[in-house]
């Protein structure tokens, strides 16, 4: 359909958005020609927030640090028909490999099919494509957000029985936006473990904050009215776990309640270095990175991937955060 | 279509001195929205000064309009619905719920709705002049974003400042496109929507903005602090409706709204400037979209770039369940308040009722159709009606 006038138009696109990164677009290695692997990667929207930024820089920088890559870096910027054009302008130069952060889990398929088509491999990064893409594809990198979800029912079960009260604690949860896969898996990760870790622990409410601080300020004083007693909150990420604090703090009850969140932020971990926030997932951009391009020559040299190779997500808390660096977003 | 002030005027009408008024006028109403509204005005307060003479009884009878001669309860429903759904839901959630009838989740839920009913004022205001304002989210965005990243770096008061400016440019952008260029108000404010959007999201680099010493700042007041026991953002809630409550009704701006938003034509054929009061109309929208910022900004003491993302929907329903006509020409101040509090203390109601959210949602759906109706139905003066 079209494939030849749109290529040369995606190749225009491709090129204007090079005019706009110069430094960024080709990483061009030292190696010998012939072991040089190729590999492309289309991003989502580099810009818009700061951990796709870290991950854009990450991933150059390791791509450089490689002497058998060359990498070809491109960005959608959130848009899904930029994004398509970019796949097939990656499949007409055959690359060795690409790697996508689908911009829309759905609509990335049919191109994604295309490439699998002609030979190239295709790496998923970061965020799912939809289910009748998973043949098409050779592995996701990426966080995996139900260990995040479990990792999280331990660490407040850990610090519940530090404190003794592993039998009788109540705890609520401030789940992310409805719908989301991202929100249903880290409420999913959580509600399984916690009973096998902690069986007396009770989750008495969930609500749904939508990622959003003051809707869970707001949630939490609701919650604070209706239950007099409550030990635990724990939150889809850090940015509503700190909106679930703040109305802690204005009712005079934030010492009593332990907050864990799913993914740690900058503002949950200077809440972690005040003392009172306790203890959150840390997912690193620069991990995200690496690991995608690390799977991606994984595959490129054939060698056994897993079909989704996730990348660590430690548990950090008070205790143990001096390990680790603030996060950026 | 008649303004819910006509109507009002025209439901104390039985009282003794207000009797002494002409009829409303029998043409059509578009033709004369001034003097019409101007009378309606003084039979309101004549009314009012009468009732209040005769005690709260009389108050009651006039607010119900019981000694009116073409008294039917179907009125009272219409005219009166939205404060009767609100004694209803009030009532209904204190039997339910032994937590919700208390001081402190009063308060905690007039503090909760203190920046969507902030908003909801000023876009009253635009709604009324027969436009819309959808900007006012991202604007929410954008204001919050700039007080809360520049407080580190200039101090809470030119922060504040700045962001009154860039709330104010939004304003008349609106203002000028809508009222000088004439183009159509949704169209432009919905792309406005996206532009500031996006603008927020080039200054802060994606970056969620936060305040640092959260403890030592008297930015903290706006949000957090408390006047003998109120709570700051219920007082400026509060005293900001007072105020364009008076400019509505007390000043000859607030009438030229009225006009325009009754028949824009009509009214500048009678000499009124429309591009000045529509411009104003955005600016004083943009003024409390500032407001709002600053209490939400004070609150939570950081800001997301898309901290407004859905605000402007909540900010229209609230206006909707007021009764505004979004075709403009009518509305209240004091009704949207009672908008905004009847969606907030469902809100809190559900919840505090364990309650998931699509429940809320569909609870808000449906007090927003049912108010619709009960406008149309007090236009028409039924409540059922085999035409439209």
């Amino acid at each position: 359909m079209l494939s030849q006038p749109t290529s040369k138009l995606a190749r225009t696109v491709v090129r204007a958005v090079a005019g706009l990164l110069p430094a960024a677009l080709v990483a061009t290695a030292v190696a010998q020609e012939d072991e040089v692997i190729t590999i492309g990667i289309t991003q989502n929207n580099v810009g818009i927030d700061s951990y796709q930024t870290t991950y854009e820089q990450a991933f150059i920088e390791a791509a450089n640090n490689n002497p058998e890559v060359e990498a070809i870096v491109l960005d959608a910027q959130g848009d899904v028909e930029k994004q398509i054009n970019q796949m097939r302008d990656l499949i007409q130069q055959d690359v060795d490999a690409i790697i996508i952060w689908p911009t829309q889990g759905k609509a990335v398929v049919p191109v994604v099919r295309q490439a699998e088509r002609a030979g190239i491999p295709v790496i998923v990064t970061n965020s799912q494509i939809a289910e009748e893409g998973q043949q098409f594809i050779a592995s996701f990198s990426g966080p995996d957000n139900i260990t995040q979800g479990i990792y999280s029912a331990e660490i407040m079960c850990d610090r519940f029985t530090e404190m003794g009260i592993e039998d009788e604690a109540v705890i609520v949860q401030i789940a992310g936006m409805p719908g989301y896969t991202t929100a249903i898996e880290r409420a999913q990760g959580f509600e399984e473990r916690l009973p096998e870790v902690c069986p007396n622990v009770e989750l008495i409410e969930t609500q749904p904050g939508d990622w959003n601080r003051e809707k869970s300020q707001t949630v939490m004083e609701t919650f604070l009215t209706k239950y007099d007693d409550i030990d635990g909150v724990y939150s889809g990420d850090d940015n509503m776990g700190v909106g679930a604090l703040n109305a802690a703090k204005a009712a005079g009850r934030a010492d009593e309640i332990i907050f864990v969140g799913a993914t740690n932020f900058a503002v949950g971990y200077e809440a972690m270095g005040r003392g009172e926030y306790w203890g959150s997932i840390y997912q690193s951009p620069v991990e995200d990175a690496r690991n995608a391009l690390r799977t991606a020559v994984a595959v490129v040299k054939g060698e056994d991937v897993p079909k989704s190779n996730y990348f660590d997500t430690p548990k950090i808390t008070q205790e143990n955060m001096d390990q680790y660096t603030k996060p950026v977003f | 279509m008649p303004s819910s002030d006509d109507s009002s005027g025209e439901l104390t009408s039985g009282t003794r001195r207000a009797a002494a008024q002409p009829p409303r006028a029998s043409g059509p109403p578009e033709a004369g929205p001034d003097p019409v509204h101007q009378q309606s005005q003084e039979a309101l307060h004549e009314a009012e000064e009468a009732v209040v003479a005769g005690g709260i009884g009389a108050r009651f009878r006039a607010l119900l309009g019981l000694d009116s001669p073409d008294f039917s309860w179907t009125k009272v429903l219409a005219k009166q619905g939205i404060l009767l759904a609100f004694v209803i839901a009030m009532v209904g959630f204190s039997l339910a719920s032994d937590r919700f009838l208390s001081f402190d989740n009063f308060s905690s839920v007039l503090r909760q709705s203190s920046i969507i009913g902030i908003m909801a004022l000023g876009v009253t205001i635009v709604v009324i002049s027969g436009n819309l304002d959808l900007s006012v989210g991202s604007m929410l965005s954008f204001a919050t974003i700039l007080v809360v990243d520049l407080h580190d770096k200039i101090g809470p008061a030119p922060a504040m400042a700045v962001a009154l400016v860039a709330a104010l440019a939004c304003g008349a952008i609106n203002g000028t496109l809508v009222g000088v260029l004439r183009l159509n108000s949704l169209i432009v404010t919905l792309g406005m929507l996206s532009a500031i959007q996006g603008f927020t999201l080039i200054y802060s680099g994606g970056q969620n903005a936060d305040i640092t010493n959260q403890s030592d700042t008297w930015f903290a007041f706006f949000g957090r602090g408390e006047i003998a026991g109120v709570a700051v953002p219920i007082l400026l809630f509060l005293g900001l409706a007072i105020i364009l409550e008076w400019v509505l009704h007390g000043t000859t701006f607030g009438r030229r709204v009225f006009a325009i938003g009754s028949k824009a034509s009509a009214a500048e054929y009678s000499g009124i400037n429309r591009v000045k009061t529509v411009f104003f109309s955005y600016l004083i929208s943009a003024f409390c979209v500032w407001c709002a910022a600053v209490v939400m900004g004070s609150r939570v003491m950081g800001s997301q770039n898309t901290v407004g993302k859905g605000y402007e929907l909540l900010v229209l329903a609230a206006i909707i369940v007021g009764g505004a006509s979004l075709l403009g020409g009518s509305g209240k101040i004091s009704k949207t308040v009672i908008g905004v509090l009847l969606l907030g203390f469902i809100q809190n109601g559900l919840l505090l009722l364990g309650f998931s959210y699509w429940t809320q949602w569909l609870v808000t759906w449906v007090v927003i159709i049912v108010a619709v109706w009960l406008d149309v139905g007090a236009r028409r003066g039924r409540l059922l009606s085999p035409y439209a």
